[in-house]
């Protein structure tokens, strides 16, 4: 190697290094910082204490929105994969036509922003007086999350292999029991990767539920936006920390579902 | 034969049958569900932008331009849609500078690290952007702000560095949150690209940097534009980022969006500035694809 490629190289590696250690330090400083003994927020954090997480759960009021949530997120995971899972089908093995364009209006929604489709529901709740609410949350959020998992579901269907399903029937097994037995358990893994993404989705997710969220029944997502602004105590840290802690189980259940590599595109 | 035992009409039967075998069907519910609560919705949102709509009736007679000339003669408007370009813009190219050997480099190590690079970057995908943007207000915060904080300790300086509640809070935060959504598919082309092709550039005499340069850069073109045009307009309309680390007086075109809405209340303006902030969007990823697109056909009639 001539000596422009040896800079090169090592600009190269520099480079991806820092964006590597860009990635994660501020989720490591959060977490550092969330087990401070002190009152205010520092680095490095003096001490070391779960007193913030204490804190934390003795929150009415956190321990609420964190129940709302876990509600929304589990009706949404439901619905987006009722829906999800049967369109996929249908966008896959189906022969009809104008499919290309099925398939372009079921995946839409991920064409834009979470406000955007946040705001619209709003706006056309207000036509049937249908006002801000856990319902209208989850029904925005099932609009917003149907994407992925159509788009997952059909990832995996695209590789599975039909002549498997061919020699079930060819053996004398029922449509049914070939669904069942066959088809099902191959597709399953792209669900279960599907429903955990929607569901850490619809958990987490701030742009859709402010606008479609009740002042009173405030999601956690809502619930910390307004903590992060007035709120400077490491209790706010606390709760990001359990978040993140949340989001790692999450990519452990895609990693064992349907593989990091499969979650890249 | 199998034919009698065949449950045909059975509920599971059909249902199966229905899933794996043709027709438009099973899409239904997903395509009514749609219909009612994706493409309705919008096209009200967009009606607001035109006409009054009282307890769910459009008043006649009060069709009118009148909110979006309003709008786009507003000198703010024009002050505020240049920022969110200019933000996005920058935060755009810098993900793009960073992303990039990352990326390229996955395509180099061994099994362990290339797992390694897709944890690092999946992860901050699962974690919510509010968690991701608080991370930056404890970062650059004022005196117990990290970088403060260790700056003062080191002696290097005496009096905290105002980082927060600037462009530079905004574009840095941006930049970070934003760098899973370039490296993802800069990764993708760049795994799936040719390498007969660089041994043979390499084989020929060329250098590892003119190789890269001459062969390497031009097919992950497609990656280039995929991820340039997703953070831009990821960039451009988010709302929450420019919020929390911009302050209470920055605005962006978003921001706008958000203070109509829910703060101010006024329907109009805000459907209106909706409509704007999405086809300026739209526009810009054509611009980006068809940029993309020339640059492509330049680099292949190059070689």
């Amino acid at each position: 190697m001539g000596a422009v490629d040896w800079v090169g190289a090592v600009v190269l590696g520099c480079v991806a290094c820092f964006t590597l250690l860009l990635l994660i330090m501020p989720s490591v400083i959060v977490v550092a910082i969330s087990f401070t003994e002190k009152e205010y927020i520092g680095f490095p954090p003096e001490g070391f204490s779960f007193r913030w997480f204490v804190e934390l759960l003795g929150r009415d009021q956190i321990i609420e929105s964190a129940v709302t949530s876990l509600r929304i997120a589990s009706f949404t995971t439901v619905f987006a994969l009722l829906l999800g899972v049967s369109a996929a089908f249908a966008l896959v093995r189906g022969r009809f036509p104008g499919r290309m364009a099925v398939t372009a209006f079921v995946v839409a929604p991920q064409m834009l922003p979470g406000m955007v489709i946040g705001i619209a529901i709003l706006f056309f709740g207000a036509y049937f007086a249908f006002y801000q609410s856990d319902a209208m949350v989850i029904i925005a959020m099932t609009v917003f999350c149907l994407p992925f998992a159509v788009r997952l579901v059909m990832a995996r269907l695209a590789v599975l292999d039909p002549t498997l399903d061919e020699a079930s029937v060819g053996l004398g097994a029922t449509k049914s029991q070939t669904f069942l037995r066959i088809t099902m358990p191959q597709v399953m893994p792209a669900v279960i990767g599907a429903g955990a993404f929607v569901f850490i989705e619809a958990f987490d997710n701030i742009t859709v539920a402010l606008f479609t969220s009740s002042p009173r029944g405030r999601p956690l997502s809502v619930e910390l936006y307004n903590l992060v602004q007035f709120d400077s105590s490491p209790i706010v840290a606390a709760l990001s920390s359990l978040e993140i802690l949340f989001a790692l189980l999450i990519m452990i259940v895609l990693a064992r579902s349907i593989g990091l590599d499969r979650l890249r595109t | 034969m199998t034919a009698a035992a065949r449950p045909a009409n059975t509920f599971g039967g059909g249902f199966a049958r229905m899933l794996s075998r043709g027709g438009l069907w099973p899409a239904l519910p997903a395509i009514v569900f749609l219909t009612v609560f994706f493409a309705m919705p919008l096209a009200v949102l967009f009606a607001f932008g035109f006409v009054t709509i009282e307890r769910g009736v459009v008043q006649p007679g009060t069709f009118t331009f009148q909110y979006f000339i309003d709008t786009l003669s507003d000198d703010l408007f024009w002050k505020v849609w240049w920022r969110s370009f200019w933000v996005g813009t920058v935060s755009t190219v810098l993900c793009l500078f960073l992303a990039y050997p990352l990326a390229y480099v996955y395509t180099l190590v061994g099994r362990f690290w290339q797992t390694v690079i897709l944890v690092v970057t999946i992860s901050p995908l699962l974690t919510s952007a509010l968690v991701r943007t608080y991370a930056w207000l404890v970062i650059l915060g004022g005196r117990r702000g990290v970088i403060n904080s260790m700056l003062i300790e080191l002696d290097l300086i005496e009096r905290p560095i105002r980082f927060l509640f600037s462009d530079f809070a905004v574009i840095v935060g941006m930049t970070q949150i934003h760098l899973p959504f370039m490296i993802l598919p800069l990764i993708t082309v760049l795994s799936a690209r040719d390498r007969t092709l660089e041994q043979a550039s390499l084989g020929l005499g060329a250098s590892r940097t003119e190789t890269f340069f001459r062969v390497v850069l031009p097919v992950s073109l497609p990656g280039i534009v995929a991820g340039f045009a997703l953070v831009f307009a990821i960039s451009y309309t988010n709302f929450i980022i420019p919020q929390l680390l911009g302050g209470g007086n920055y605005t962006t075109l978003a921001v706008r969006v958000y203070e109509f809405i829910v703060v101010i209340l006024d329907w109009n303006k805000g459907a209106v500035l909706a409509f704007l902030l999405l086809a300026s969007c739209f526009l810009f990823v054509l611009g980006i694809t068809y940029l993309g697109n020339l640059a492509m056909r330049w680099s292949e009639a190059d070689r």
